[in-house]
């Protein structure tokens, strides 16, 4: 498996401002891997010094191993997705592909499969300034997949998008996926990529934090089940007695760790201890921050 | 190099910014026909001076011809465009060459409307006040080939600027200010300066005959230099640096 994407190094400064800070990665082909970190962890600064738009202070940023600049074809190796709102209003959707096709020496074709692809052929000859979100973002996409790129680089794709939207486009990356392509999506949140990727990048104020396997990230932090009694440390003791030794308490909750809700309802039910609440605590990117940098999850 | 160029062909022709531009300078300047020929009394307007003024009028559209290419590059930043052009482009230099050599074209369509316009309503209008054509054919050709070239010239210029102030109405506003205020107030007030600016220089080229304008090759001469100092300057802006 080879590199298709690289951070070496990596540094970004706006004045004094460091936005990303020798930061190194890499994005082996054929996997899908999100690119994770709060609002303002330097994910959209980095893509952009990948694509291209932005050059390093620091460090290389390196595409199919060459700069984004040195790339012969470049629509045809990447396809990017940034914001949703690069498009002239007056401008059809349609005839927004057919100007990027051309500069991309893309069969004219092209444009009506894409937009098949997307789902937009319907809408294609409207203004652009007319569009929902959700057909502003699935037009961009259409743009990435033009030259018909074994890569994607995706930027927070999901922004914005309605419940169903989410739902194709997840459809979408995996299939992608499936079909032996890389793609490489930033999100603020962990659940939102947690069913398409199989890799994630973390980053926090421009420096990584891990890079891993999406199933060794969500063993960390999975399985924390939040139970409410009003008699916790009988709870705790048939817990213990289940074999259950990770939890601790805080008035009256419990917080329980590696196992999973049902396990817990029956101990409880066994002890004769009455429940407020049973919860499993969705494993957000902030816990496995807090939980990755020391702090204690919340 | 030819497929930006075709890229940036159709950039100008899916929106309708550039059709309304055209419009309006093809209004700017039969405007401009009209109020020479009859503002002027007859004999004044009997002389081939005068009449070469009013020939020249075509050289008006190269404001407009201006507007055209800032917007090509200006719309980009506006909206956020110049992104997908720069992933599909990434070499900048390519994009605003082929950006240049679409805009000429477009400064060469700006010129020949503006031609033929300005010929058809100069010998109309001269006609329907009973006046005499005397231009002498050098003079017609020169006003044809200039007002082509000089529009030609500031579609560049336009886009350098755009290229340079890259904020879309800071780039309308400095150019209204420049071909509007500046240059008439400098024109106006140190003539031997004034007249080497780019707008003077355009109707120069286009042989209008105001005292004080340079000598048409003259003023062609500093128009192309204008335009190369512009294009230096708005290459080299857009080569480096990031882009938002």
């Amino acid at each position: 498996m080879s590199v298709v994407l690289e951070a070496a190094g990596l540094t970004k400064r706006f004045g004094d401002v460091t936005a990303v800070s020798e930061l190194s990665f890499a994005v082996q082909e054929g996997t899908v891997t999100g690119f994770l970190g709060p609002n303002g962890a330097g994910k959209t600064t980095t893509l952009r010094m990948l694509l291209g738009l932005a050059e390093p202070t620091g460090g290389e940023a390196l595409v199919f191993g060459r700069r984004y600049r040195e790339l012969e074809h470049p629509a045809c190796e990447v396809g990017a997705v940034l914001e949703a709102s690069d498009l002239h209003p007056g401008r059809s959707g349609r005839d927004h592909l057919r100007v990027l096709a051309a500069a991309a020496g893309v069969a004219p074709s092209r444009v009506d499969e894409v937009l098949r692809l997307v789902e937009l052929d319907a809408v294609a000859d409207r203004h652009a300034g007319g569009y929902s979100l959700g057909m502003r973002q699935r037009l961009t996409l259409a743009t990435a997949l033009l030259g018909d790129p074994k890569l994607l680089v995706l930027d927070e794709p999901a922004n914005g998008l309605d419940p169903e939207g989410v739902r194709w486009l997840r459809d979408f990356l995996r299939a992608f996926g499936a079909q032996g392509g890389t793609v490489f999506v930033s999100s603020h949140l962990l659940a939102e990529v947690a069913q398409t990727v199989d890799r994630v990048v973390i980053i926090n104020r421009g420096r990584l934090v891990v890079q891993s396997m999406l199933s060794d990230l969500t063993a960390r932090v999975a399985g924390t089940v939040r139970v409410g009694t009003t008699r916790p440390e009988v709870l705790e003791q048939a817990l213990r007695e289940a074999g259950v030794t990770e939890s601790e308490r805080e008035d009256g909750t419990v917080r329980v760790h590696g196992v999973a809700a049902e396990r817990v309802g029956e101990v409880a039910l066994e002890a004769g201890v009455a429940l407020r609440e049973l919860i499993t605590e969705s494993s957000s990117l902030e816990d496995v921050f807090l939980e990755l940098t020391g702090g204690r999850g919340g | 190099m030819r497929a930006q160029l075709r890229s940036e062909l159709l950039k100008l022709r899916t929106t309708r910014t550039a059709f309304w531009l055209l419009l309006a300078a093809a209004g700017t300047v039969l405007l401009e026909v009209f109020a020479d020929v009859f503002s002027d009394n007859l004999l004044k307007i009997s002389t081939e001076n005068e009449q070469r003024v009013v020939f020249g009028a075509g050289t008006l559209g190269a404001l407009f011809a201006a507007y055209t290419g800032m917007i090509l590059v200006t719309n980009e930043f506006r909206y956020g465009t110049i992104k997908p052009t720069l992933l599909f482009e990434p070499r900048r230099r390519v994009v605003i060459g082929a950006k240049l050599i679409a805009v000429a074209l477009v400064g060469v369509i700006f010129g020949v409307i503006g031609v033929a316009l300005t010929f058809a309503a100069g010998f109309a209008v001269l006609a329907v006040r009973g006046v005499d054509f005397v231009v002498s054919d050098g003079n017609m050709a020169l006003a044809a080939g200039g007002t082509i070239a000089g529009c030609t010239l500031c579609a560049m210029v336009g886009l350098a600027i755009g290229a340079l102030i890259r904020h879309q109405v800071g780039a309308i506003v400095f150019l209204a200010a420049w071909f509007l205020t500046f240059e008439q107030i400098l024109f106006n007030a140190v003539p031997s300066v004034g007249r080497f600016l780019p707008g003077q220089a355009t109707s120069a080229l286009g042989g209008v005959t105001t005292p004080h304008l340079l000598v048409p090759a003259v003023g062609g001469i500093a128009l192309v230099a204008w335009t190369l100092a512009f294009v230096v300057l708005g290459t080299a802006r857009t080569e480096g640096g990031d882009i938002a």
